[in-house]
This record gives C-alpha cells, sequence and structure tokens, in this order.
C-alpha cells in the first residue's frame, strides 16, 4: 500500500517536472501556444468522458464550452468582474443551463441524446451569431483580455498576456479540474455512475435517483467544458460562431473522436488521445489539407483493431507477443 | 393490518386491459404466489407495484402509506426490492461490489472525499464490506465474491440479484420468476433461502412463478390471474382445485357436458 503511494507520488513528481519544463526545452512560443490548446482540449475530453460515466455520448460538449466562453469573456469585458471570478462564473452559467436542460435531455438515451446536445450546440452557436450588440455577431467577440495579474508578496506581480505565463495558468487550472474530475470518479458519487451506466432499472430498485444522479453527472461535465472555454477566451484574445472555428459541429467531432481513440475506459484515455493526435497533426502540419482524412483514418483503425483504445495498447502489445512467439499448444484426444 | 393492500388497481395499454379490478393483501412474512397463464398481467402487477409502471387505475398502499404514484428509486427507499426476471446485475462490477451498490442507501454522496479521505468514511466502507460479505455468506457465494458478476453461473447470477435485494434493507421482495432456467438442485437452494428469509427476518416476498409444483411448495398464498383478473385466491393446496384455474390453465372441456 504505501509503495504504491510512493510510485504515484513520485510519478505525479515527474509528470509536474514535466509539464513545468516542457515550454523551456521546446523554447519556441508556436509549440507552447500548441500546449496550451491541447491542456485546454485535454480538460473538454476528460469531461466529455464524465458523461461517458453514465452513458451519454454528447456531440453538444463544445456548446457548454461555449458558453464559459463567452460567459467569462463578457463578465470580464462588459461588467469589469476580475478573470479570477469571471473563469468560475463561466463556467458555473455553462453548468447552471446544463441543469435546467438535464431533466428533459437525459430522458432520451443513445442517439436522441446526441442529436438534442448537438443541437443544442448549434444554437448556442447562433445565438452567438446573431446576437451582434452582446456577442460581436458574425465578427466574433474581439479584444478579450488576458486575465488580471496577480501579485504574490515574495515573487512579484505576475502578468498573462505572455503565452509561457499562461501555459503555466492553464496547466494549473486544467490539473486542478483533472484531479477533481478523477477524485469523483472514485468516489461514492463516481461508485453510483458505473452503478448507473450498468442498469439503470437495476441502480433504480435498489433506491438510486438515477436522474438526479445523471443530471448532477451532466452539469458537473459542463461546468468543466465551460472552465475550458473560459480558458481558451482568454488565451485566444477573440472568440468566433463560425461553424468551422472552436464552437462548430466539426470540433465536437474531434473532441469524441480524441476520447474513443485515447480510450474510455480509463481516466488516462482522452489525455493520451489529446496528445496522441495533437502531436500527429502537428506534426503533419504541411499536409493541413489532409489533417481530417488522417485524423479519421486513425479513428477508424483504432476502432477496428485496439476498440479499447491507444489506453489498452500495452495489454494488446503483450497478446500480440505471446501469439507471436508462444507455438499453438496442441489439444490431445485421449485415445 | 395488511404489509402491501393493492386495492382496485388497473392498467390499460390503450384497449387492452392487462390487469383490471384487482385487490390484494399481502401479509407481512408472508410468501404470496402470484400466478396464471402467459400474459395474465403477472408481471404488470408486480411492475406496479415496483413503480416501473405506472397504474391507470386504483391504489398501493405500502404499510400505512399510498405510494402509488411514487418512482421506483422511492419505494426502494422505503423498503421494497424488485428482484428482475432476466439476469439484471451490474455488469462491470465484481460480485462484492453488487452487493455494496445495493448499500448505496446506508452511504452518503462523498464530495468531501474528492479532497481528502474522512476516516469515519472508511471506517463506514469497513462496516459496509463486512456487512456485503455476510449477505454472500447467506447466498453462498461468499467464495466468488472477487469474480465478475457476469462470469457467473445462470444459478448463481439469480442468488447475486437476491443478495443485491437483501442489501436494499427491503422488507418485501418482488421476485420475477425467480427459479427459471434453474436445475432441481438450485431450485431447492433458492427456496430454501426465500423461506429463511421469512423465518429469519420477517422478509415479505411476492413470487411470480411458472412452476406450478414450486409455488405449491413454496408460498402461503396464492392468487390466480387469469386475463388480468384475479380467478382465485387460497391456499396453494386449495387453488390449485378450483375448477375455474384448471380451466385457465387448460381451457374447457368442449364435450364436458
Amino acid at each position: 500500500m504505501s509503495r504504491k503511494l510512493l510510485i504515484n507520488i513520485l510519478s505525479i513528481i515527474f509528470l509536474a517536472a514535466v509539464i513545468i519544463a516542457l515550454p523551456i526545452t521546446l523554447g519556441s512560443v508556436y509549440w507552447t501556444s500548441i500546449l496550451v490548446i491541447m491542456g485546454i482540449n485535454i480538460l473538454l475530453v476528460s469531461s466529455l468522458r464524465t458523461l461517458k460515466l453514465v452513458g451519454h455520448i454528447s456531440l453538444g460538449h463544445v456548446g457548454f464550452s461555449l458558453i464559459g466562453a463567452y460567459g467569462s469573456a463578457l463578465l470580464l469585458m462588459k461588467v469589469g468582474i476580475s478573470f479570477w471570478i469571471a473563469i468560475f462564473l463561466g463556467g458555473l452559467m455553462a453548468a447552471v443551463i446544463a441543469l435546467a436542460l438535464a431533466y428533459p435531455f437525459l430522458r432520451v438515451k443513445g442517439i436522441y441524446f446526441v442529436l438534442l446536445t448537438l443541437l443544442t450546440a448549434e444554437t448556442f452557436r447562433l445565438i452567438a451569431r446573431y446576437w451582434p450588440s452582446l456577442t460581436g455577431g458574425v465578427w466574433g467577440l474581439l479584444r478579450i483580455p488576458p486575465p488580471n495579474p496577480i501579485t504574490i508578496p515574495v515573487i512579484g506581480t505576475i502578468t498573462f498576456d505572455s503565452v509561457n505565463n499562461y501555459y503555466y495558468l492553464a496547466a494549473v487550472i486544467v490539473s486542478l479540474s483533472l484531479f477533481v474530475l478523477y477524485r469523483l470518479e472514485r468516489s461514492r458519487l463516481g461508485f453510483k455512475w458505473r452503478v448507473i451506466q450498468d442498469s439503470e432499472v437495476l441502480a433504480q430498485s435498489v433506491g438510486i435517483n438515477v436522474m438526479w444522479h445523471k443530471a448532477l453527472n451532466f452539469t458537473i461535465a459542463s461546468f468543466f467544458a465551460g472552465i475550458a472555454g473560459a480558458l481558451f477566451a482568454h488565451y485566444q484574445h477573440a472568440l468566433s460562431p463560425q461553424p468551422t472555428a472552436r464552437f462548430g459541429l466539426l470540433a465536437s467531432v474531434y473532441l469524441i473522436v480524441y476520447m474513443v481513440v485515447g480510450g474510455e475506459s480509463k481516466f488516462a484515455g482522452p489525455i493520451i488521445g489529446t496528445v496522441f493526435l495533437t502531436m500527429v497533426s502537428e506534426l503533419a502540419r504541411g499536409l493541413e489539407e489532409y489533417r481530417p482524412i488522417m485524423i479519421g483514418a486513425i479513428a477508424i483503425l483504432t476502432m477496428l483493431f485496439m476498440p479499447e483504445g491507444l489506453i489498452g495498447l500495452p495489454k494488446r502489445v503483450k497478446l500480440w507477443y505471446r501469439k507471436l512467439l508462444k507455438p499453438k499448444r496442441r489439444v490431445q484426444c485421449p485415445t | 393490518m395488511p404489509l402491501l393492500e393493492i386495492r382496485n388497481l388497473g392498467k390499460r395499454f390503450g384497449g387492452l386491459a392487462a390487469v383490471s379490478e384487482l385487490d390484494l393483501d399481502v401479509g407481512q412474512g408472508e410468501i404470496f404466489g402470484l400466478i396464471g397463464p402467459n400474459g395474465a398481467g403477472k408481471t404488470t402487477v408486480l411492475n406496479m407495484v415496483g413503480g416501473t409502471l405506472s397504474p391507470t387505475s386504483g391504489k398501493i398502499i405500502f404499510g400505512d402509506e399510498d405510494i402509488t404514484r411514487l418512482p421506483p428509486y422511492r419505494r426502494a427507499q422505503r423498503g421494497i426490492a424488485r428482484v428482475f426476471q432476466r439476469d439484471v446485475l451490474f455488469r462491470s462490477l465484481t460480485v462484492l461490489e453488487n452487493v455494496l451498490a445495493g448499500f448505496h442507501l446506508l452511504s452518503g454522496m462523498g464530495f468531501t472525499e474528492i479532497f481528502f479521505e474522512r476516516p469515519s468514511v472508511r471506517r463506514q466502507e469497513k462496516v459496509l464490506h463486512e456487512k456485503a460479505m455476510e449477505i454472500l455468506r447467506f447466498v453462498r457465494l461468499d467464495r466468488q465474491a472477487d469474480e465478475m458478476a457476469i462470469n457467473l453461473p445462470h444459478g448463481n447470477q439469480r442468488a447475486l440479484c437476491l443478495a443485491i435485494a437483501l442489501a436494499t434493507q427491503a422488507q418485501l421482495f418482488l421476485l420475477d420468476e425467480p427459479l427459471t432456467g434453474m436445475g432441481g438442485e438450485e431450485i431447492e437452494a433458492m427456496m430454501d433461502m426465500i423461506r429463511t428469509l421469512r423465518d429469519g427476518s420477517g422478509i415479505t416476498s411476492i413470487v411470480v412463478e411458472h412452476n406450478i409444483r414450486a409455488v405449491i411448495g413454496l408460498c402461503d398464498r396464492v392468487a390466480v390471474l387469469d386475463y388480468g383478473k384475479k380467478i382465485a385466491e387460497g391456499s396453494p393446496k386449495e387453488v390449485v382445485k378450483n375448477p375455474g384455474v384448471i380451466e385457465a390453465y387448460l381451457g374447457v372441456e368442449e364435450d364436458a357436458i
């Protein structure tokens, strides 16, 4: 037990060191900015997986991200609230809207839920598109200020207008959010989510209020989608309601692909999937127009040959290895 | 006063009356059989008592509370447990975890666990673990505690279904064909368990079952449904001699007149 704890602590320290050292070793603003977007995507995909814990797939996760993004940005720009409160309120707005929609939405399952969320996200996007007085309309919301600087007694004042500093800010917020999601999954609440995914009828008949627990799950998942959106807004300093941009349908599809390729059965799946596919699309930057095809091909290959995603790769490799090296044992027939 | 009172209960599916004008009283500590030919409405009655179907007319009173309009999870909280017809289990969980899921009513939400582990929670978990093992010993699954539930053979899966229901601390068990697809010994074991629950803990059961011989051996009282109506009620031995019941099962003898 204590040995396991030690390994856990060491790997957390190692991970933290990697996260801190990455922008320094890569040494370019370009790569650091890729990492920021990647971190935001990890949070989005992980929160999408939280919803999967009760058996739902959403094609509208970017919609709640949009609420968080516009919400936080507008609160900062029009009301003058500090970033540190605005980002939280952005997430909260997404959560409240999700909670209001949860009861009608979660009554349906499977493809119907997927369609409802897809249409909801598109509705949010079109509202942002056709409400120019508030959201800047088709031009988008521009000149979103960076987070307010903070002053720490010993270190001094830290500003967040450089990519490098924003990277560390995003790393802290994303890590903290992931930690909460991780612990939630392992709490008794997370256990109930698993139970509900296994069998809703049986969950009900042991006294679990299935609708409420699913609504809570949807709300929490949407909260973190909102936080991810807000992080994006203050990083990019501009939001666009175009269908090809951050909040369009294609973005939602990518989130699901990240999750499936990484593997949804484990918490680390979405993280691995997002990192892997971000790297693939960056390394193939020269082939920009073929990117959807490549990502699609990777998704199809993963689903065909590794239905459990990249997270199941070690197990797969072990299996293949055994098949290759060990000859089939002959079954002796009793004579 | 009976534990469960059903008054004038009816359920229509469009023009079809699946159950109509049903009155039943089930007393505390009774094993009550609900039998009848296929399509007689037995499972519909069970679904209405369990709350997965809401009746079109009538009342269901449990203890001294009208539960007709309560959702299933609230009925479970009041002490009604359902053992489903097919092997409805938590498929991704182990045998032990299945029982722990049944205990959920005894444990809280766990929001504080996100940031730190409270010792009281740990202690509570240990107690629940012990209790779960006790239940598993009762249904004779303690040695399979760490196996995945879906890997159990059919008879054991049914026993696990019973164990989950036990974990909810229910007073009233709704057993939908608990003996289907079981071998002779497994049937005996299951019947024994249901009897032990009655004798040891005063648990009331409503059993829907096709195996008439088992029903006669197991139940204290039986009601026979045909086309959604109760055609007979009484001790098992009386009921099977009732001409109306024989007619419902075998049809009318045409040249009897």
